[in-house]
């Protein structure tokens, strides 16, 4: 694209909205609409646009901006007619709005969520974990046919008596008992 | 977000029920030998313990036929093969007409100076066998164990 045009602009800011422009075409851009005060109307929105994101910083000068005035042209924003056709106008043209913004912005944005899914997660797991390290480091449940019992001194007697017996089988006064009564 | 919250949820929920996990008995704990509604279970953790030198000690007592009893001591036996040594002061162990009749095995640590220890009991009656099965933690020797609990 060596001759710099009104419509060849709009081109190039069609293919800038759909994220598709090259460093060379930005730079086209960028000088063409850096000398905003021979830019047609409907191309000043996009010389104020670009100002804002600073990408070129173009100065729109104040004839340009007084011509602006006086016209009041709501921005055209479907440029070649493209967007209008299928996504309704303004509304649909709006999302090709952000489209540079896929860019670093996104990805920025992106990177953000991530940090804030993280912190959702550490402070969920914190929340959750910590009563129950405290609940785990004194506890007492017993389960009697499928029952939860909250009986801490019914559990820890249930444990007791377990033990009691197991460790008694050792105990030569109960294997005597034991096998006199049969078992 | 909302699968990962459920997943720590289930994580979470799972935590208090598994201090004998890697063993071979945690499945008969977890219900998956027995059915879990025929289990007599207690689980105690923390300052109750503390007298007998003890974090965890979790048992579990349940009457069941020769087949799951069968199933049950050969699971305990794999765990016995984790035993600290023949020693008795780690180990106590009798069979009678061919299977175990009672255990007590100190197996090795997992975390140094917590000693673990799994204890196993059947006692039958005509076809039915009541078994209890221990699992205990903490820094109680099994000299201290056999003080505290034997009865004299």
């Amino acid at each position: 694209m060596n001759k710099v045009t009104p419509e060849n602009i709009r081109l190039l800011l069609t293919r800038y909205l759909d994220g598709e422009s090259t460093q060379e075409e930005l730079q086209q851009l960028g000088e063409y609409l850096g000398h905003a005060d021979r830019l047609p109307a409907d191309l000043m929105p996009y010389a104020q646009m670009f100002a804002l994101l600073g990408e070129t910083q173009p100065t729109p000068s104040v004839q340009a901006l007084d011509r602006l005035a006086a016209d009041r042209p709501s921005p055209d924003l479907s440029l070649v007619g493209r967007g209008a056709d299928t996504n309704g106008g303004l509304a649909g043209n709006k999302s090709n709005y952000s489209s540079p913004c896929k860019g670093e912005a996104g990805r920025g944005s992106h990177r953000l969520g991530l940090l804030l899914a993280a912190a959702c997660i550490a402070a969920f797991a914190f929340i959750l974990l910590a009563p129950l390290r405290l609940e785990e480091e004194s506890m007492a449940v017993a389960y009697v046919d499928g029952k939860k019992l909250d009986d801490k001194q019914a559990a820890m007697r249930m444990g007791q008596e377990a033990l009691q017996e197991i460790f008694s089988n050792g105990n030569q006064e109960e294997q005597l008992s034991n096998i006199f009564n049969g078992l | 977000m909302k699968q990962l919250l459920i997943t720590l949820v289930a994580i979470v929920a799972a935590l208090p029920l598994s201090a004998q996990k890697g063993l071979r008995i945690d499945e008969v704990f977890k219900g998956n030998i027995v059915n879990e509604l025929a289990l007599q279970e207690s689980l105690v953790k923390g300052e109750s313990l503390e007298p007998y030198k003890l974090k965890v000690l979790h048992t579990v007592k349940f009457t069941t036929s020769s087949t799951q009893r069968d199933r049950v001591e050969a699971l305990f036996e794999e765990d016995m093969k984790g035993r600290l040594s023949d020693d008795d002061e780690n180990l106590e162990l009798e069979y009678r007409d061919g299977h175990l009749y009672y255990a007590i095995v100190q197996i090795a640590d997992i975390r140094k100076g917590l000693h673990r220890y799994i204890c196993y009991q059947s006692r039958t009656n005509m076809a039915e066998h009541t078994i209890t099965l221990v699992y205990m933690e903490g820094k109680a020797s099994l000299a201290d164990l056999r003080k505290t609990f034997k009865k004299k």
